[in-house]
């Protein structure tokens, strides 16, 4: 597959990054000299250096030709006249767009076939915002993903000091068989996909799959209690922020929302009714206090300062917060972020990289969850019928190493597997994946092979 | 530096080579000559070796190569790949001297083409074609054609393929760098089959069009007759070696494009336009030249200077004339040409048009910003600014060639050698190019350097076929500091 990518910031660069480890075509333009180089030292893409706003350098991308066009400039703008340009070009190319202006974004029929023609609009904040309700609904958790509609879901949570998991090996729970299932570990920098005879350690971040219904029980038993939240503090009041205290304003929980800018301030607190706006800077110690962090259940950091919202975090935290849940643009701080303190960390950009992935996938792929930066994936897939996949016990597949059925998904039902279990077509499967797994299970996962 | 990533590398770029040498065995075996098992231990030392060490080698975790390593490979693969190169003319007795031996290797792989061989005709066919075989490996590039089939090196191939491919600016033709690699090859074989076919169909015997095809595609110029082309002596064929040296000079990205359906791109191309016309002038002042004094008819005189110049200025190295013979000015143009060499991205050598093209619009663009001490600009080919590091890159690597030139002279000079043939010894080493002048002159060869002046050569050589950065990078202090 041939995918022009119309911008090199971190968004398209880490969407080209996976996409030239799949062994896709990869066309990357920008118009930063210094961003182009960076991509020509790092990855096996094409580049070309040059507006992807003009159509002789998108003729140049061999636009004829490819079967993809994401736009993923900074610039709404510009990633709709790419579109606009891809769809005069090439009439039959997917078009994937990210775009941020909510008054856009309001304008539903704006991205049909009968204007744009944009296949796919992705809208970072309004994934992030989701990210941001789920991990609240789970407050033990540092990452939630939700799968089949939210029936199972994917939890990732921190193995603290006073946590029963430690030193215990996967095969010891037992009695847990076919109620919940390790599908990954990342320990340090590293991601395992386990098998029975590893162990669980202190600092480990456990990635698990249940389903929705039996997730108290489960986190009674790890000693990571769901308490409910009601009381939340939000930091910044930037896109995200105001539309999460939309959100919020909905609920009856507590929320308040701390913002430096006095003219953001007045404009938000006239259109929330239960939010509290105060004015002010989220860094200061006192106004913190002043307005009981302490008793806080959530700290939400989302300005548009990486390193600030890494500091209100950790003064949050050591003010006595619950929680905290941080926003980092920059993807190569995400690794290091567990290590200093921070639980929760948020990206518009791994969002954003996220949902364009999700899209790109072909085949019977649904969806996909890139866990811990970018070393490993949750995948959701069907089970095809002329796959070699099914009507075998799983103990006896012959699975890729470093990939996991995490659960399956039959109908009404949820299997969280064990050895004996067996897929059947139609079924859905959750799948665990090393990166470098992904394009030898996709190829398991669509065709079948008959010769050797 | 990851040395066991670059020692896996290499073991697998001997074992490919080992195996490579089964074309001059079965020619051997076929002619019946004498250097049948001279070839099969040269395949089970090479190949065996590379198997060995491959093995030997513990796997690293990780296969991520940076730039260093990168030309680490590069420069080693080349100076390791001319040493197996020499096991076959070694082990057959046909050149018994090692430092010969490697010099007439490392020649075959550089596309130098300067060889030691007195009587080539009585050389066994299996090595014959032997030596013509390392040009033809050694022009689109040994390190290229293993991005090209090996499909484990991602990023860590651009890193390579940066470091062997002859061009200032390094453009990808397709989006993954293996499939760049294969392209080029594929458009390298084409043209190759298309030359031998021509060859054939002129009458001349098939042995003789697969090696000397084998030699001008990559621009190499060794000939299985030790009067080289001047032994057919027919315009047909001399027509057909002056076409296809000319393609082998240009840029192979072009002939990628020509395939693709863009006809006119040869004129459409900037560097490519100004090096035909270059051609073409030099082609015209040799002929005016060399009309009268040595040649008595107007044709003879063109077809003379359009063969050398051509071959010359591709940095070939065929000769068709004893230019030795010729005027003082024909003489100093075919050593300028020498420098000059042939277009950035072809398989010739020299300092390349493209840099030439950009040395002289940042000259002028110099001159112009002291009439103009505000203006803005920038140095442009094609419409297309260049970067200014591009530029300041293009200025060491002439500042080293011509220093390394001049440095390699003295030596030659120190050695003994006259002053005309120490210069056009060098300057056809470092160029790529093969016969030179003086000593060294296009119906003499290499044999009469004294031993240290052949490994200054060999080195001359290397330098040249990798564009200086890529092995002088080794031999800086700077680099192996951790």
């Amino acid at each position: 597959m041939k995918i022009i990518i119309v911008g090199a910031g971190e968004v398209g660069f880490h969407i080209a990054s996976r996409l030239s480890n799949e062994n896709q075509d990869v066309v990357l333009i920008d118009k930063d000299p210094q961003k182009i180089k960076r991509i020509t030292e790092n990855l096996d893409v094409q580049t070309l250096l040059g507006s992807g706003t003009s159509p002789r350098i998108l003729k140049d991308s061999g636009i004829e030709d490819a079967d993809m066009l994401v736009a993923a400039t900074d610039s709404d703008e510009a990633n709709l006249i790419s579109c606009l340009l891809a769809r005069n070009l090439n009439k039959y190319i997917v078009k994937i767009a990210r775009v941020r202006n909510k008054e856009y974004l309001e304008e539903k029929n704006l991205f049909g076939q009968e204007h744009l023609g944009i296949d796919r609009i992705i809208n970072p904040q309004s994934v992030m915002v989701k990210t941001i309700i789920n991990l609240m609904k789970v407050p033990g958790a540092s990452e939630v993903i939700d799968f089949s509609g939210g029936r199972v879901k994917l939890i990732g949570f921190a193995i603290t000091k006073n946590s029963p998991l430690i030193g215990r090996q996967l095969l010891s729970f037992k009695e847990l068989e076919g109620k919940l299932l390790v599908g990954a570990i990342a320990r340090g920098d590293q991601v395992i996909i386990p098998t029975g005879s590893d162990k669980i350690k202190l600092d480990d971040l456990v990635y698990i799959v249940a389903r929705n219904n039996e997730l108290n029980h489960i986190f009674e038993l790890f000693n990571i209690g769901e308490e409910g939240f009601r009381r939340v503090i939000i930091v910044g009041a930037g896109q995200t922020g105001a539309v999460l205290s939309d959100e919020l304003d909905k609920t009856k929980i507590s929320a308040k929302i701390i913002e430096k800018d006095t003219e953001i301030c007045s404009h938000l607190a006239a259109k929330l009714q239960r939010v509290i706006v105060i004015n002010g800077d989220g860094t200061d110690r006192s106004l913190l206090q002043e307005e009981n962090i302490k008793d806080a259940d959530f700290m939400v950091a989302i300005t548009g300062d990486d390193e600030s919202n890494v500091l209100i975090s950790l003064l949050a935290k050591k003010l006595g917060v619950k929680r905290t849940i941080t926003r980092v643009g920059k993807l190569s701080y995400v690794p290091i972020l567990s290590d200093i303190g921070i639980d929760s960390v948020i990206s518009p950009r791994l969002s954003a990289v996220r949902a364009i992935l999700q899209y790109i996938r072909h085949g019977k792929i649904i969806t996909v969850a890139p866990l811990m930066g970018e070393q490993a994936e949750a995948i959701e897939a069907e089970a095809l019928e002329t796959s070699d996949i099914v009507n075998v016990p799983l103990s006896k597949l012959k699975f890729p190493k470093g990939a996991i059925v995490g659960a399956i998904v039959r109908g009404e039902e949820i299997i969280i597997p064990r050895g004996d279990s067996i897929i059947i077509p139609k079924d859905r499967l959750i799948i665990f994946a090393l990166d470098q797994i992904v394009p030898k299970l996709e190829k398991l996962l669509t065709v079948k092979l008959e010769y050797f | 530096m990851h040395l066991n990533v670059i020692a896996r590398f290499i073991s697998i770029l001997i074992f490919f080579l080992g195996l490579s040498m089964v074309f001059p065995l079965l020619v051997s075996i076929s002619y019946g000559d004498s250097s049948t098992s001279a070839f099969l231990l040269s395949i089970l030392i090479t190949s065996g070796l590379g198997i060995i060490s491959y093995i030997g080698i513990r796997k690293n975790e990780n296969t991520y190569l940076n730039h260093r390593d990168g030309i680490a490979i590069v420069t080693i693969g080349w100076v390791i790949a001319g040493l197996f190169g020499a096991l076959p003319f070694l082990f057959s007795g046909t050149i018994p001297n090692f430092t010969n031996a490697y010099f007439e290797s490392v020649s075959g792989f550089t596309t130098t083409g300067a060889s030691i061989l007195n009587h080539i005709e009585d050389m066994p066919k299996g090595i014959l074609l032997w030596r013509s075989q390392t040009q033809w490996l050694g022009g689109m590039g040994i390190i290229v054609l293993s991005i090209a089939i090996l499909p484990f090196l991602g990023v860590g191939g651009m890193q390579l393929y940066k470091a062997e491919i002859p061009s200032p600016i390094v453009d990808k033709l397709k989006p993954r760098i293996s499939e760049t690699a294969k392209t080029l090859w594929k458009v390298y074989l084409l043209i190759t089959v298309v030359q031998i076919i021509l060859l054939f169909v002129g009458g001349m015997s098939f042995f003789d069009c697969v090696c000397h095809a084998f030699c001008t595609m990559p621009t190499g110029g060794f000939s299985t007759r030790s009067a080289s082309i001047a032994y057919f002596n027919t315009p047909y064929f001399d027509a057909i070696f002056i076409v296809f040296m000319l393609l082998a000079g240009i840029n192979f990205s072009l002939h990628y494009k020509l395939f693709k359906g863009d006809i006119r791109i040869f004129g459409k191309d900037p560097e490519c336009r100004i090096f035909l016309v270059l051609v073409a002038l030099l082609i015209l002042a040799v002929t005016v030249d060399v009309f009268g004094p040595i040649y008595h008819s107007l044709g003879s005189a063109f077809r003379y200077a359009a063969f050398q110049v051509t071959s010359i200025i591709t940095t070939t190295g065929f000769v068709t004339a004893d230019y030795e013979q010729w005027p003082a000015l024909s003489r100093l143009i075919l050593l300028i040409c020498m420098f000059l060499g042939a277009m950035a991205g072809s398989t010739g050598g020299g300092i390349k048009t493209m840099r030439i093209i950009l040395l002289i619009k940042h000259g002028y663009q110099e001159i112009f910003r002291i009439i103009h001490p505000h203006a803005v600009t920038t140095v442009k080919l094609g419409g297309k600014p260049i970067p200014k590091d591009i530029l300041s890159s293009i200025w060491g690597f002439f500042i080293l060639y011509i220093g390394l030139f001049i440095v390699a002279t003295l030596i030659m000079t120190c050695l003994g050698l006259d002053m005309i043939s120490a210069i056009s010894s060098v300057a056809a080493s470092i160029g790529n190019i093969g016969p030179g002048l003086g000593i060294v002159g296009p119906v003499k060869n290499y044999l009469s350097i004294p031993v240290v002046g052949k490994w200054v050569l060999i080195f001359c050589m290397l330098l040249g076929r990798l564009e200086i950065y890529t092995v002088i990078i080794l031999l800086v202090p700077e680099y192996w500091r951790k």
